[in-house]
């Protein structure tokens, strides 16, 4: 099948799906665009909030291991990506990391106005009281207890009816991810949305692909299965780390030296506290507050969160009966993640396997082992001055303990590096970043600031991928402020 | 919808092998069965049957290698010793200096995890409500119907 195009665009995410939204006068004035997503079109109808039915929502049905499997990788796999299955937290770039990034033409200054027009567009709200769940009052009193400051953490949402179940795929349409808002317009406007269309390679003026069949209950894409051969005046590249590097990778881009590499996880460390009584954090909504007391010191932030059962095993790290008496405690689960700002070095990169498979070589810094065991130390504190009884701490000496029986002055000594043991840790990422660095020139970057790839003026990249480094907080309006750059630059080149 | 469900992979020793170990990393107590029989096995079943064949054919590889490891820490095939030497083995693959022997305990715990907390029966004896939508279907009836107990396993 043979079809010709002036932009194609890979991947239907916070990166593509704000292309796709900003070429829209493009595709009015008659130009041809289409969106191609490897992952099916999935509609609110189709999430039962139920996680074993919502695994197809991820790539590999969220058990995606960095190559030496000491990371758990989740990242959707569908029309809108990764922002089906996240929970809207919105944060701007800080301005520090803007700064240290050190992207000519990329400033605080410049960023701001977009982030201010995106947040207007994907009705960013802070959260009202009426949002806040036992979770996260409880979070905020222990972190006031603490002295420590806390901050509500602002969400795109409308009219959400704060079911709990945003990682299994939002049922109202209430999160305003680019499945709700960005493609329904773009769609509208004339650009087609192509699902199951897996890019293999691209080159200039070209882009082979192959359409898989529809899973049964997703809306059927308008080509048949089988390989499309597309002509492309322009291409974009928005299919996230690791897949923007893939494509580039299978496609021979030898020449960029740093290509998929310096590619960070922003890993997570999910915490849990036993509270006296019930809170039911699965209902409500999950993430209202967070502190930044240790981002500048000590390298991370914590969260509040919220995991079902069967995630929540995996997070814990127990078994036997530690685990079965741990999870009948399920309702009285406080819940806290930990986001480290992980180095960005060259040695952490995206690789092809033999058999073609896309690994992440990613191996984690000792620095990062250290944020982490000092996290889980502050989260204890937390979880204690909520009024927790018990918590369960996977770097801790004894893994489960009770309020009293460590010394709070000991708690570093009692939470190290020594406990950590990678696999056995449970880690995870959701905002893997790099790949595609931007930057000014090939010996340091793979693409220039407006995400134009060095040597193919036809090929940008719009996610994450490009980021030189750990965004430091969860990416997804820095992906739609720079897809917006990337989008602007397109549509200029396009006669 | 069929009556029963057959297994397709945890089949002979294999499931013999998977219903020990799911036993120990959930095991049974005063209050309920652990997490080693068929309803368990039937979910797992199902999930193997959704995941890459050669990833499938590791984990279903890595149970034989689980059952024969078993003469280094009770005497005899995992499936026949005491549940002290079973969870003696199972603690040093979690703990062992061999990343891929690690990575092997995590994968099986890990699906024996999924197997029996996806279980309806399991969320109500923890308190667990379920979704909001309950009744909401899902275009593969089958898992729903091993969830909710509603479908004889076998082997």
């Amino acid at each position: 099948m043979k079809r010709e195009y002036d932009v194609v665009i890979v991947g239907s995410g916070a990166g593509g799906g704000t292309v796709a939204d900003r070429l829209i006068p493009l595709a009015r004035a008659g130009a041809r665009i289409a969106v191609l997503e490897a992952g099916p079109h999935f509609t609110r109808e189709y999430f039962t909030q139920r996680e074993i039915e919502m695994m197809g929502l991820l790539w590999h049905n969220g058990a995606w291991p960095v190559e030496d499997g000491s990371i758990t990788l989740a990242a959707g796999k569908g029309v809108g990506g990764s922002t089906i299955m996240y929970t809207g937290v919105t944060f701007r770039l800080p301005d520090a990391v803007c700064v240290e990034w050190n992207v000519p033409g990329i400033t605080p200054d410049e960023l701001r106005p977009r982030f201010e027009r995106l947040e207007r567009e994907l009705n960013v709200i802070e959260p009202g009281e009426d949002m806040v769940n036992d979770n996260n009052r409880l979070f905020k009193e222990g972190c006031d207890q603490l002295g420590w400051p806390v901050e509500k953490i602002r969400l795109n949402l409308k009219d959400c009816d704060q079911n709990g179940f945003c990682n299994l795929g939002c049922t109202t349409g209430g999160k305003q991810g680019t499945m709700e808002l960005q493609i329904p317009r773009a769609v509208a406007a004339g650009i087609e949305l192509v699902p199951n269309c897996e890019v293999d390679r691209v080159n200039e003026g070209s882009v082979s692909a192959t359409v898989r069949p529809a899973p049964a209950g997703t809306v059927p894409g308008p080509w048949p299965p089988g390989k499309a051969e597309l002509k492309a005046r322009a291409v974009v590249l928005a299919a996230g780390c690791p897949g923007t590097t893939g494509i580039m990778m299978r496609s021979g881009m030898d020449d960029l030296p740093l290509l998929g590499r310096y590619i960070t996880m922003h890993p997570a460390l999910t915490v849990y506290g036993i509270y006296p009584r019930a809170i039911k954090n699965y209902r409500g909504f999950p993430k209202t507050y967070y502190t930044p007391k240790f981002s500048l010191s000590h390298g991370y932030y914590i969260e509040t969160a919220f995991y079902y059962p069967f995630i929540s095993t995996k997070h814990l790290g127990l078994w036997g009966q530690d685990l079965k008496e741990t999870m009948k405690a399920y309702t009285r689960f406080m819940t806290q993640i930990v986001l480290n700002h992980d180095p960005a070095t060259a040695d952490n990169r995206v690789v092809i396997a033999k058999n073609g498979a896309l690994k992440l070589r990613y191996k984690i810094a000792p620095e990062t082992v250290s944020s982490l065991c000092h996290a889980q130390a502050q989260a204890t504190r937390i979880f204690f001055a909520a009024g927790c009884e018990q918590v369960i701490m996977p770097c801790a000496d004894r893994p489960i303990f009770k309020a009293g029986e460590v010394a709070d002055e000991k708690l570093e000594q009692f939470i190290t590096p020594k406990n950590f043991l990678s696999v056995k840790t449970p880690l995870s990422s959701a905002h893997p970043q790099g790949g595609c660095r931007m930057g000014a020139g090939p010996d340091h970057s793979v693409t220039d600031p407006l995400g134009r790839v060095h040597g193919r003026p036809w090929l940008h990249v719009a996610d994450a991928s490009l980021f030189p480094s750990s965004s430091h907080v969860n990416p997804y309006l820095t992906i739609m402020a720079l897809a917006e750059r990337v989008a602007e630059q397109v549509a200029k080149a396009l006669p | 919808m069929a009556e029963v469900y057959q297994l397709k992979y945890l089949t002979g020793r294999r499931l013999k092998v998977f219903l020990a170990v799911a036993d120990r990393i959930v095991p049974a107590d005063a209050e309920g069965p652990g997490a080693g029989n068929m309803a368990t096995a039937g979910v797992v079943d199902w999930a193997l049957g959704r995941i890459d064949p050669a990833l499938r054919s590791q984990i279903l590889m890595l149970l034989i290698a689980l059952e024969f490891l078993g003469v280094l820490f009770g005497g005899r095939p995992f499936t026949r010793n005491s549940a002290a030497a079973q969870d003696r083995e199972l603690k040093f693959l979690e703990n062992s200096p061999v990343r891929v022997l690690r990575l092997g305990f995590f994968g099986i715990k890990s699906y024996a995890c999924m197997g029996y907390y996806a279980r309806e029966d399991t969320w109500k004896s923890m308190g667990y409500e379920g979704p909001l939508v309950p009744d909401r279907p899902f275009p593969d009836d089958v898992v729903r119907a091993l969830c909710q107990g509603r479908i004889e396993v076998v082997a």
